[in-house]
């Protein structure tokens, strides 16, 4: 029995509730449907698990509780004391793709941060957002981000491009490592099943490799969501403690 | 201290304290795990910007040669560039200098100070 392989069908869009206004596809879909309950996961986590405000906190407020202070430790020891004002947007970024990711590992589930549409999305609007904060906070003086300090004039005209292109990379650097993260992790889990459902009795070791890779995949939803988290961080730094 | 006679105060007392110690012991574990995350954080964050800097660089280069029509050059020199911005980036996450770009820490003590000083010199 020739059992056929389609790791990558798991990444296909399937429209749910198909909606067209004036020529543009906005349908409802799966990607879309799996946002919608992180989203809600999250607001349910965090409304309801901190509704009892009990000083000794019981399960689910120490986890809203833990992620809370997670991330604005996070900002604090980043970003500095200017940077507080910006928790709430680190927060919901970090919750949304910690979730998104979780959510995907979820089966039969669908990974939203598996498409690099998504990803890229998040990524534009930290590296605009960092940008449109650097120029208000410090007008023109923003650009002197470009100039290495004590370096020769003549060297300026090579360094200013590759530090200006070293900005520019930031938000394909930021969306592709979670997007190619989250894409090789799920291909390889649906790989490894593949084997093990058309293997019979011997796909017992494929199965095994499944299992280790699922903890791996773990490890790795958390872990990505952290270094954006982090780097978002670092970036917002770059832009408010600017010399 | 009184040993094998539980019911003594003291020595439950003892008993318990033993055991918090022992726990407070077994407490740096969780510090080092800290420190693996950070550390494995690193790590997946670094793997990929070499890649992705010389990619996106190359591929600006190709569009500026399509848009000014500069054939083989634009995509040559884009390429040099970001081999060299990769690399700065990288160098910069590792050592943590400048964190990012053109970034310097606010009490430009031990890591800048170098950097600093040349400044005065020009």
């Amino acid at each position: 029995m020739a059992l056929e392989i389609r790791p990558l069908e798991q990444f296909k869009i399937d429209r749910l509730i198909p909606i067209h206004i004036g020529g543009v596809d906005v349908s409802y879909t799966n990607a879309a449907f799996l946002m919608t309950i992180a989203v809600l996961l999250i607001t349910a986590l965090l409304v309801f698990g901190t509704r009892k405000r009990a000083l000794v906190p019981g399960r689910w407020q120490s986890i809203a509780e833990m992620s809370y202070e997670f991330v604005a430790d996070m900002v604090e020891t980043n970003v500095g004391h200017g940077g507080q004002e910006f928790f709430p947007f680190v927060f919901t970024l970090f919750m949304f793709i910690l979730f998104a990711n979780f959510l995907g590992l979820v089966p039969y589930s669908y990974t939203v941060t598996s498409q690099i549409i998504v990803t890229f999305a998040l990524a534009a609007v930290v590296f605009i957002g960092v940008t449109i904060i650097g120029i208000v906070r410090h007008g023109f003086h923003f650009l002197r981000l470009f100039v290495p300090q004590g370096v020769p004039a003549a060297l300026l005209l090579l360094l200013v491009p590759i530090e200006l292109l070293s900005y520019c990379i930031r938000p394909f650097t930021l969306a592709i490592r979670l997007f190619a993260n989250m894409l090789a992790g799920h291909t390889m889990l649906a790989i490894f099943g593949g084997f093990a459902a058309s293997l019979g009795l011997l796909g017992i070791f494929p199965m095994g490799i499944d299992i280790l890779i699922v903890a791996l995949e773990v490890l790795v939803a958390a872990l990505q969501a952290y270094v954006f988290a982090i780097l978002t961080c670092l970036y917002l730094s770059d832009a408010i403690n600017l010399h | 201290m009184s040993e094998g006679n539980p019911p003594d105060p003291l020595a439950r007392l003892g008993e318990e304290i033993e055991k918090a110690r022992a726990e407070r012991v077994r407490r740096p574990v969780v510090r080092d795990r800290a420190v693996l995350q950070q550390g494995l954080g690193l790590g997946f964050r670094i793997g990929i910007e070499l890649v992705v800097a010389v990619v996106v660089a190359t591929g600006i280069g190709w569009a500026i040669d399509r848009w000014l029509g500069t054939r083989p050059w634009g995509m040559i020199v884009l390429f040099f560039l970001g081999v060299a911005a990769g690399m700065l980036n990288v160098y910069r996450a590792v050592t943590g200098v400048s964190r990012a770009v053109g970034y310097r820490p606010p009490d430009a003590g031990a890591t800048t100070g170098e950097k600093r000083s040349d400044d005065e010199d020009c």
